[in-house]
């Protein structure tokens, strides 16, 4: 791949470099979409007045001891190397035997499943190793910002399906007009961030059928599949037909209460998972070992682990839509996830962010103003996103707060 | 299926250093192949992060004392001014660190100088961004660098040099004069450089290494690289950090951002006491690898290695094929596996010459075939197994005769 443009000077002197007027130092044009993130600012903004933060999506509790745990003894027996590329084996595998008990489907850990720095960088190296600049991706808003700036970094065209309250329906009418002879794929990210929708067995069949006529791929984000509390979470590849065309994407850090390990996978055929491997290798070559072997121990976890969960975050859940309701919200129906989306309309601020520095400032509780999540930030204006992944006095302060200093009266 | 990989995937090949690595462990042989130690990580380290994990230190995180920390010692060894708030970025290794720098300041159709051999990932990721990576070879059998090749190689498009120094696979610490070379090549060129340090505290003898960012007007213009995992030996952690100006260092983290979020937590914590070893640490991690750098030295010039030059710095050594043997270096190398149990890396896969370079010179470049690169970062007793292992297959004269007509 060295190869030299044909209109390159072969011999230059020094003179011709002094006479050459230096540009100024430019950063890529590709960065217009990497501004630093909202969650990043909102913090910021927390921490200035003390708030509760409800707003960036990572629990404020920590992941299972008998994790931990497998982290520390690995440490300890020597697993500091560099591990294989595409992941540990035994992760490899724990995550074939995961993906069998989900999904029923049978897939090869060695030739499928490939491990990376969290499920970002499955979404990276995905978009990376198999997009090509001026390919077409659909993307259905609200979307996690992550997806639109690393389709920009890929020189992909974003188009955009928006799903719209109270129950974020997919248009599939629009989706079939958005689809042209230049789209490469299709990101489904369920259960969703920020609504907190579950895209219902009709849904995935319709969208399955458009992409297969259009030879379409699809890209699933599935971090959130077991905190699914409305009904059950449908993997695309499960369907039929769909295995060949589909990258499946998930991650430890949800699951587990372990955001900060960085440790997640990418399941697909083999000629996918090629071009995933490839993107992955100059992205970060290798995933931190000791918590591959971790997570390979986690994922064997017994049934019992994930009932817990969802009894948990349910509990959790009950307590802030209970509050946001008895505050005045208009609060829409979440099946999954840890997120819940409201209207804030009713406390009379002019958009999102508006409302949220409001929130801060005023009433000491973060909460992440959505449009940063649409192509069009007029479209999310009206709604701001809250999450329960935060502990039960947490959840009831910011509740408290919010009665106190926030309540229609 | 296959045309909906990328482009830009399609080009790739799988590693050839992996791939031998699976012969070398279907044949149970020793490797000194793969750039990782086989001896354990320093204890005071393993027990940070084991307490960091048990301190719940799991959930994203960014570590400011970390930052703190590079800055200090950027100061102390480079007299380097940096701000540990605005102009570094922590990432997942050092490889993630260079993929971001190079995706911050690549546009398409940008040209990116490279020096010759060079490790294989830097071309990988610069033409992923779109970027033209354009190489400048380095002279054997010292590897040094002719001002006039360099020259030749910037044009109007250059975006920025990458420099690895300590370097892999050479174990060339870059001299003063040929940093100057670089320097004056990138202010007259108004260019970027990204440095790939990783092996700065792996230097043997008197060798110092001198960051390239110390040099007048660099500063400026530099992005530096490097991580934990050769200087502690934990390759298998993730921390690795880009020290750069401001609104370059924002743009890698912003982009750092989008491709992992975060390096991993726990092993964020450790690198502050990993950054705080005392000065003994430093000493003896050079004194070890020099010591095994001569062990290994002495052994292949034994068994008829041309070794012209000795590694300055960094945990391999590149050596030559002994001129009575005919083989390639892959060929060579294969028979090491097979025969000897003793597995390196062909050279070949390390030089990337431009083809129109190689027509216009009519130089020489048969050379590229003929070296193989040896990691010496592995146990003594590890060393001493290779050791043995050669000898079994050495003649009366100590040379190395495989059983394959290379007479």
């Amino acid at each position: 791949m060295s190869t030299v443009s044909t209109e390159k000077d072969t011999v230059s002197t020094l003179s011709d470099s002094i006479q050459k007027t230096p540009r100024p130092l430019q950063v890529a044009k590709r960065l217009e979409k990497f501004k630093t993130t909202i969650f990043t600012q909102m913090s910021n903004l927390a921490i200035k007045h003390g708030a509760i933060n409800l707003g960036q999506g990572f629990p404020n509790f920590d992941g299972p001891e008998f994790v931990k745990e497998a982290a520390i003894q690995a440490i300890k027996d020597g697993k500091n190397q560099y591990a294989r590329g595409y992941g540990v084996q035994e992760l490899n595998n724990a995550i074939a035997e995961r993906f069998k008990k989900d999904t029923g489907l049978a897939v090869d850990p060695e030739k499928e499943v490939t491990v990376t720095s969290g499920c970002t960088e499955a979404i990276a190296a995905t978009i990376l190793g198999l997009i090509n600049p001026g390919d077409e991706v659909i993307l259905f808003a609200p979307f996690y910002d992550s997806y639109e700036a690393t389709l920009s970094m890929a020189g992909a065209n974003v188009k955009c399906v928006t799903l719209r309250p109270p129950n974020f329906a997919v248009p599939i009418n629009e989706l079939k007009s958005a689809i042209s002879k230049n789209t490469r794929a299709v990101l489904i990210n369920t259960p969703h961030n920020p609504t907190g929708k579950m895209f219902t067995r009709e849904e995935m069949n319709a969208i399955a059928s458009i992409c297969i006529e259009n030879d379409v791929l699809v890209f699933t984000d599935e971090v959130y599949d077991k905190l699914a509390f409305e009904m059950d979470h449908i993997s695309m590849a499960s369907l039929p037909g769909m295995f060949e065309r589909t990258v499946t994407m998930n991650s430890l850090g949800k699951t587990f209460s372990l955001t900060g390990w960085k440790i997640g996978w990418a399941i697909a055929p083999p000629h996918l998972t090629w071009g995933v491997r490839q993107a992955h290798a100059f992205l970060t070559f290798a995933t931190s070992t000791p918590m591959q072997w971790a997570t390979s121990v986690a994922l064997r976890a017994p049934d019992s682990y994930y009932e817990e969960l969802k009894r948990d975050y349910m509990k959790k859940k009950a307590i802030l839509v209970e509050g946001l309701e008895a505050v005045g919200f208009k609060v829409f129906p979440s099946s999954g996830t840890y997120f819940v989306v409201v209207d804030h309309t009713p406390f009379g601020l002019e958009n999102d962010i508006a409302f949220c520095e409001y929130l801060i400032e005023k009433v000491g509780v973060v909460a992440i103003p959505t449009s940063v999540f649409y192509l069009n930030p007029e479209d999310g204006k009206n709604l701001v996103r809250f999450t329960f992944c935060k502990d039960e006095e947490t959840l009831k302060a910011a509740v408290k707060r919010m009665k106190e200093k926030l309540m229609r009266k | 299926m296959e045309e909906k990989l990328s482009t830009v995937a399609k080009s790739f090949t799988s590693s050839p250093i992996q791939e031998l690595s699976h012969l070398a462990q279907r044949c149970s042989a020793i490797n000194l192949a793969e750039g990782f130690p086989d001896f354990p990580a320093p204890a005071h380290i393993k027990t940070a992060a084991v307490s960091a994990i048990n301190s719940d230190f799991n959930q994203y995180r960014h570590v400011q004392g970390l930052c703190d920390h590079l800055a200090i010692m950027a100061k102390k060894m480079h007299g380097l001014d940096v701000n540990p708030l605005t102009d570094i970025a922590i990432c997942c290794g050092q490889t993630e660190a260079f993929a971001a720098a190079v995706f911050a300041i690549i546009d398409r159709g940008d040209e990116v100088v490279l020096f010759d051999p060079s490790y294989e990932t830097y071309e990988g990721c610069i033409t992923m961004a779109g970027g033209i990576p354009v190489f400048v070879a380095l002279d054997p059998p010292h590897w040094t660098l002719d001002p006039n090749k360099l020259l030749q190689s910037v044009t109007r498009r250059t975006k920025a040099i990458v420099l690895n120094s300590p370097q892999n696979p050479t174990g060339k610490v870059f001299s003063k004069d040929e940093l100057e070379t670089i320097a004056g090549v990138c202010r007259t060129w108004n260019c970027l450089a990204i440095t790939d340090e990783v092996y700065e505290h792996i230097t043997f003898e008197n060798e110092k290494h001198i960051s390239l960012a110390s040099f007048s007007g660099m500063q400026e213009r530099t992005i530096i690289t490097s991580s934990l995992s050769k200087t502690f030996s934990v390759t298998g952690w993730r921390v690795g950090w880009a020290i750069a100006p401001a609104f370059i260092a924002s743009a890698i983290r912003n982009i750092h951002v989008k491709i992992t979020d975060s390096a991993p937590a726990p092993f964020q914590e450790a690198a502050l006491t990993a950054l705080r070893s005392p000065s003994e640490y430093f000493e003896s991690l050079r004194r070890d690898y020099e010591s095994k750098r001569d062990y290994i030295v002495k052994l292949l010039a034994g068994i008829g290695f041309k070794i012209e030059f000795k590694p300055q710095g960094s945990i391999f050594l590149f050596a030559e094929i002994p001129e009575s043997c005919l083989l390639s270096d892959v060929e060579y190398v294969k028979e090491l596996i097979k025969q000897a149990g003793v597995v390196a890396v062909p050279g070949r896969g390390f030089f990337h010459t431009n083809l129109s370079m190689k027509k216009i010179s009519q130089e020489d470049f048969s050379y590229q075939e003929r070296y193989i690169r040896f990691a010496f970062c592995k146990s003594d007793t590890t060393l001493a197994a290779a050791a043995q292992k050669l000898g079994k297959l050495s003649d009366a004269t100590g040379r190395l005769k495989l059983h394959h007509s290379d007479t």
